[in-house]
């Protein structure tokens, strides 16, 4: 496919003798909502752990954008723009909302130490641009009003939210959610997914997001990815999926 | 029958003594509050640092005939070398194991240090390091008596030179730590995957927070050399390490002006307690000290488990 942001081709991780991932192929279109889902335990969170670098895969391919992500270190795919965040939510508890903002801002010459000396002024600079940045997502997520709290204080949607406006910071091309909508209240959960398909429209980001609720599944996503046992079994627009006997199969276990 | 006697209150010799401990050990110190209490790494290689640091810039002076304020510049750097070796393959391992390695250095040091007799004379102790330091003391003397202030005690320089590094080094590092790059480091301590996920380099950051950390081990390395008139290996015993600990817990995790107080607090009742009258033999009153500060600080603990500047929030939050 031309216009996939993200191709990933015959990889595989294992665990010891558990083939957490075991040669799955999946390509994720330009500006799509793609979904990612299958039964527990089959590999959809080692997947990502692959893609983002978390986890060292043991053969296969990553292409992000046009060029291999393969092996390459956490920060590194991060700083491309293939943005993740994670099924537990890791907001950082013992800093400010706007710290936590603050911290994913690009290219800060602030955060090395021989610009911070050599060039303070291009520091304030970069964390004046940053300020702005942070205060139009957490007006956009509704978290202006908290910027500065703990983020320990938030309600597990709230950080849900942040994690996400966290994620943007770093002008993302592709974002991956795993589960965003997980414990968080149906209210907050719309307006999530209302963030997700804003943020596709303005600014043609991607999103690859692993969810177990179907209905969430069936009314946002372009397409929907399905993983089993570390293979993936089924591939294509969400109406194709509800008769799929494959997929029936590896949610019944038949 | 307990006896105390507080003639020490009045006494200048007690406070330039305390003076110059809570200078060393503060000053150790804040590269502990730096790594554990700033980028939540266990560094327990401190008295190590210290010791190559000291040893480092006595040796050049003493065998090498160095001057000595370049002699002290390339003690700092071989500390920052060493933290940046041990930290390289060991802040990649799990925080537990990265605590592990690091006190078997600093055991390493002591042991090199023990043995290297060509080097650092063993436990024999290596003196003549300090003659560029009595100059500018003597002279700092001069000046101050010219100047009409009394020195009791041929230390006050020393005193008030420590005390002003200490001071000078809190603000520093204190302010560094507020900069974005002490932000990350923040993150770090907070959880590293999270900040590996928004593109930081992790590991750059924790070995920048050991160097520093190291570098400052070398410098109260300093100011203990400059107390005394012999190095010996001994004086760089883990348990200093621990001590810093002690310290940091005492003054509240991640607070700088914390140290500064807790360092002399610590010290102060450490020291006074040298003027307790017990009915035993000397070497058991040697330990009822310890007791003594050691129940001060378990109270302190149950009372106040944030520490002296810490905040409650934040210790509540963090866990």
């Amino acid at each position: 496919m031309s216009d996939a942001v993200l191709v990933v081709e015959d990889v595989s991780k294992s665990f010891g003798a558990v083939r957490a991932v075991d040669g799955a192929t999946i390509d994720v279109a330009r500006g799509s909502i793609t979904a990612l889902i299958g039964p527990n335990g089959a590999g959809k969170s080692s997947l990502f752990n692959v893609i983002t670098g978390f986890e060292r895969p043991e053969r296969g391919r990553v292409r992000f954008d046009g060029r291999s992500i393969y092996r390459l270190p956490p920060h590194i795919i991060a700083r491309r723009g293939l943005v993740r965040t994670f099924q537990l939510t890791k907001t950082l508890s013992v800093m400010t909302v706007l710290d936590n903002m603050l911290l994913a801002a690009k290219d800060h010459p602030g955060e090395r130490l021989t610009s911070l000396v050599l060039q303070p002024r291009a520091s304030r600079r970069r964390e004046r641009t940053a300020r702005e940045r942070a205060g139009e997502l957490l007006e956009r997520f509704d978290l202006g009003p908290v910027s500065g709290d703990y983020a320990g204080t938030l309600s597990g949607g709230q950080r849900k939210l942040l994690e996400l406006a966290r994620a943007l910071m770093l002008e993302p091309r592709l974002v991956l959610l795993d589960e965003p909508l997980a414990g968080v209240n149906p209210t907050l959960g719309r307006r999530l997914l209302g963030h997700i398909e804003e943020l596709r429209e303005r600014d043609a980001t991607t999103f690859l997001f692993v969810e177990h609720d179907m209905e969430v599944v069936m009314n946002h996503s372009d397409r929907v990815i399905v993983m089993a046992q570390g293979k993936v079994i089924a591939d294509g627009a969400p109406h194709e999926m509800r008769g799929n006997e494959r997929v029936i199969e590896a949610y019944l276990g038949a | 029958m307990v006896a105390t006697t507080f003639a020490w209150v009045s006494s200048p010799d007690f406070w330039i003594n305390v003076a110059i401990l809570t200078a060393t050990y503060g000053i150790f110190a804040l590269g502990i509050q730096l790594n554990k209490g700033t980028t939540g790494i266990t560094n327990l290689a401190q008295a190590g640092f210290m010791a190559i640091g000291a040893y480092t810039f006595a040796i050049l002076v003493v065998r090498e005939g160095w001057n000595s304020w370049v002699a002290m510049l390339v003690g700092v750097g071989a500390a920052m070398v060493a933290a940046v070796l041990v930290g390289l393959p060991s802040l990649r391992l799990r925080a537990d194991y990265f605590a592990i390695t690091t006190l078997a250095f600093a055991e390493i040091v002591r042991y090199l240090a023990d043995n290297s007799r060509d080097l650092t004379n063993g436990s024999q102790g290596l003196a003549g390091y300090n003659n560029d330091w009595f100059k500018l003391s003597l002279s700092m003397e001069r000046r101050l008596d010219d100047a009409g202030i009394p020195t009791p005690g041929f230390l006050v320089p020393l005193a008030l030179v420590s005390v002003a590094l200490l001071l000078v080094l809190t603000l520093l590092v204190g302010a560094l730590v507020r900069t974005p790059w002490g932000r990350v480091l923040r993150a770090i301590r907070e959880d590293e995957d999270a900040a590996r996920a928004l593109g930081k380099n992790t590991l750059v950051y924790k070995l920048q927070s050991l160097a520093l950390s190291a570098a400052l081990a070398a410098v109260a390395g300093y100011v203990l050399a400059f107390n005394l008139t012999l190095l010996t290996p001994e004086q760089f015993d883990p348990v200093f390490t621990i001590f810093a600990y002690v310290i940091v817990i005492l003054g509240g995790l991640g607070s700088y002006v914390g140290v500064v107080i807790s360092s002399f607090v610590l010290m102060t009742l450490l020291e006074a307690t040298r003027f307790v009258e017990l009915p035993l033999p000397a070497d058991r009153v040697a330990a009822v000290r310890f007791v003594i500060v050691g129940a001060v600080l378990m109270l302190l603990v149950a009372f106040r488990p944030q520490g002296i500047l810490g905040k409650r929030q934040e210790m509540v939050l963090g866990e």
